[in-house]
């Protein structure tokens, strides 16, 4: 077709596919290094395989264990798909290593919104000796009882580490097993705050 | 101290009289002496004019000049004042002062004397404090006196002639200083002078006006009319002598209550007292004449204008009277008003604020709160019999209902809490909840068969410790009902019979099952046993028998070795 005066055809709009990780860093490799504590060491080697396999497979992120230095490191491959990943597989390792199972653990690699919140118990209230024994062991209750039934109610996990609480969870969530733990640390009796627990989580079951 | 003759006195005040001046620069005895004696002779001479002197004569031997001086200043000072107003009374009306001089002329100096006293007696008290001594000697004093006796002379024949004028002035007043009668002869003495009357017409009136003083001086204290003492006021003034209106009013001021009207008789006497009364008195004033006669002309015009205070109340028109009514209402209401409130215009007033029984006394109205006791009659009675039998038999009893409870959310379904660790991991439990809130057709049911046999297949190991042992460690929410149960613990069947229960058959048969028991486990051993010993001595005797056949075939084998 002949035809004057016409602009020779537009060349189509290109179509460039996402920008993978690699790429959007330049090229570089990113690493992130997670250091082991000297507790938490036999169980990674128990559950090495169950930490490796979702990072590698799923996040498509390396991870290695030094030895020497102690550290689990991670690196970024040429076909991670996401930046985050990285993030995400660090906050997963660093989350075992805090002292969570990693069935649990491996639930911040599946989502977004949860987040793990740390605190101790001198935050709360300074307690000394056999206060602070008998405080740590409030918040546990009898064969862990009172944290199971935080944790249950409160859709969280929890890692009572001596001085150190960690709490897994999302960030509502995260607030409601802070508040009940406090007020255990604060003297409360268990009972009372089992039923403060189970009044805040039908309220929550009724808003959904 | 005797007195010195007159004579004696009279060479005296010559010789004084003779010294020459310079003599009195230096002190000596004998004018001393003769200065005494004169002083002492006018003293005398004077004493007879003055009414109220306490010295009946001059007392000089041992005494100093100044308490000389002050006898004589007692003496004479009523006297100065009453001439020093006669001498103005007479600057004013020197006519007065011829009229007396032939008084004195012709002697009646008998009747002028016996009015002496009089005429003094009433100028000296009326003086005020205006007649003051300024001399300090007693030569002066002498000479003052001589002076005086002078005056004085004339001044008593004044003094008689206007004694006699009042008493012939107006008479019938109640008053003491005033009567009608007087009055009326006064004002006809005062035209006979105006018009140059003989003396004698004068000499007569004297002696009558002389009764009518006393009378004047009675009644000074009762009132007359208004203008008969009017008049009588302004002639009198003219006539009396006691001198002008000046001295009058100079003089007032010293003057008394008592100079008026006499010692209070414990209440005045305002009441008019007319003629009936003159003759009382009269004659009670005879004894106040003295005494009123030294009170001068003036104070009959004070006692005029009381008079005529006292007169109104008696007539009153009926305009005065309804005022005075009214003011007297005035005066109680404005009396009240000033006074307290009685107990029942107060406020809240307490038992001790009122008199005794006060309350009862008043009519008390204050509000019942409590309603008044019903009065049962029959009527009442039947009434209410009535109401009870018609509800019986409707069967309506006002019965209390319970209260409808309020309404109320629907209590909130409480999950129980899971108090074991979750067999889910985190992920998975929130992977439900996602699928829940997006499908819940492919939610799983929250309560599966699957999870009830998870439920089921948990078991909790639990040990059969003593309570004891698990209060230590947890003594708080742990309890036993977890623990094994007696039954399980027990492994005994049948009735359990304690040994004091028992009977004797049955211990018997007890100890016979636990022979038979312990002969069981006995032959067992030593059915053991015995195969035991059995088998060791076999062995033992293997032994010695292969012991003893291998020492044989050593032997042998030595015999043969030793053979060979």
């Amino acid at each position: 077709m002949e035809i004057d005066g016409v602009a020779p055809p537009v060349a189509e709009k290109p179509l460039f596919e996402p920008l993978k990780a690699h790429e959007m860093s330049d090229g570089k490799v990113q690493f992130r290094k997670v250091s082991v504590p000297p507790h938490r060491y036999t169980p990674l080697k128990k559950a090495w395989m169950e930490i490796y396999t979702p990072v590698y497979e799923q996040m498509k992120i390396d991870i290695r264990m030094n030895l020497k230095a102690r550290k689990v490191e991670l690196k970024t491959r040429v076909d991670t798909p996401d930046i985050s990943n990285l993030q995400k597989c660090a906050d997963f390792v660093h989350a075992f290593m805090m002292g969570f199972d990693v069935i649990d653990a491996v639930a911040l690699l599946r989502m977004d919104e949860l987040y793990v919140d740390s605190f101790e118990i001198k935050d709360v209230k300074t307690l000394k000796g056999e206060h602070k024994s008998r405080a740590i062991g409030r918040l546990s209750g009898k064969g862990g009882k009172t944290k199971f039934s935080i944790e249950n109610a409160t859709k969280t996990r929890i890692v009572l580490a001596d001085e150190k609480i960690h709490i897994l969870g999302s960030f509502r969530n995260i607030k409601i097993a802070r508040d009940a733990l406090c007020s255990l640390i604060l003297g409360a009796p268990p009972g009372k705050v089992n039923s403060k627990l189970r009044q805040v989580t039908a309220r929550s079951a009724e808003l959904f | 101290m005797g007195r010195p003759s007159e004579a004696a006195g009279m060479e005296a005040l010559h010789q004084l009289k003779s010294t020459e001046p310079p003599q009195w620069l230096a002190p000596s005895a004998s004018l001393s002496e003769s200065a005494r004696a004169a002083s002492q002779h006018l003293f005398a001479s004077l004493r007879p004019h003055v009414r109220k002197s306490p010295f009946d004569e001059l007392l000089v031997d041992n005494f100093d000049a100044e308490q000389i001086w002050q006898q004589i200043d007692l003496l004479t000072q009523p006297l100065v004042r009453s001439i020093r107003r006669r001498v103005k009374h007479w600057e004013k009306n020197p006519a007065e002062i011829e009229n007396l001089l032939p008084e004195v002329a012709d002697g009646g100096k008998k009747v002028a004397q016996g009015k002496k006293m009089e005429e003094i007696d009433d100028d000296d008290d009326d003086d005020g404090g205006d007649m003051d001594m300024d001399d300090d000697d007693d030569d002066d004093d002498e000479e003052m006196d001589v002076d005086n006796d002078g005056e004085q002379d004339g001044g008593k024949d004044e003094g008689d002639e206007s004694e006699e004028e009042e008493e012939e002035k107006s008479g019938g007043i109640e008053d003491k200083f005033l009567k009608i009668k007087e009055l009326q002869e006064h004002l006809e003495d005062e035209e006979a002078r105006h018009y140059g009357l003989d003396a004698k017409n004068k000499k007569s009136k004297k002696k009558s006006g002389s009764k009518k003083l006393e009378d004047e001086d009675d009644d000074s204290e009762e009132g007359e009319e208004d203008k008969e003492e009017d008049d009588d006021e302004d002639e009198e003034v003219d006539l009396f002598a006691g001198g002008d209106d000046e001295d009058e009013e100079d003089e007032m001021g010293n003057a008394r209550y008592e100079d008026f009207f006499g010692k209070k008789k414990g209440g005045s006497e305002p009441k008019p007292r007319f003629k009936d009364e003159l003759g009382e008195d009269s004659s009670s004033g005879e004894e106040e004449k003295e005494e009123e006669l030294s009170s001068d002309d003036d104070d009959d015009e004070e006692e005029d204008d009381d008079e005529n205070v006292n007169k109104k109340p008696k007539v009153l028109s009926t305009h005065e009277k309804e005022v005075q009514k009214i003011k007297s209402e005035i005066e109680k209401m404005e009396k009240a008003n000033l006074d307290p409130k009685t107990w029942t215009m107060q406020g809240e007033v307490t038992a001790a604020n009122r008199p005794k029984n006060s309350a009862l006394e008043v009519d008390l109205d204050f509000e019942h709160n409590v309603r008044p006791v019903p009065v049962i009659t029959e009527e009442v009675t039947q009434s209410l019999e009535e109401i009870i039998k018609k509800r019986i038999i409707e069967g309506q009893f006002d019965d209390i209902k319970r209260a409808p409870g309020l309404p109320s959310k629907a209590p909130r379904e409480l999950k129980p809490v899971d108090e074991n660790k979750s067999n889910k991991g985190l992920a998975e439990v929130y992977e439900e909840e996602f699928v829940q809130q997006t499908d819940p057709a492919a939610a799983p049911l929250s309560f599966s068969d699957e999870q009830k046999k998870e439920i089921i297949e948990d078991m909790s190991i639990q040990s059969n410790v003593p309570a004891l042992a698990m209060e230590e460690i947890a003594p708080v929410a742990v309890s036993d009902a977890a623990m094994l149960a007696p039954e399980e613990v027990f492994s005994g069947k049948g009735n359990v019979k304690a040994e004091v229960e028992l009977t004797q058959t049955e211990r018997k048969r007890r100890r016979a099952k636990k022979k038979r028991k312990f002969k069981a486990v006995e032959t067992k051993k030593m059915a053991s046993k015995k195969a035991r010993e059995d088998e060791l001595r076999k062995q033992k005797e293997g032994t010695l028998l292969v012991v003893q056949v291998t020492h044989l075939c050593c032997q042998i084998n030595v015999m043969l070795n030793q053979k060979l």
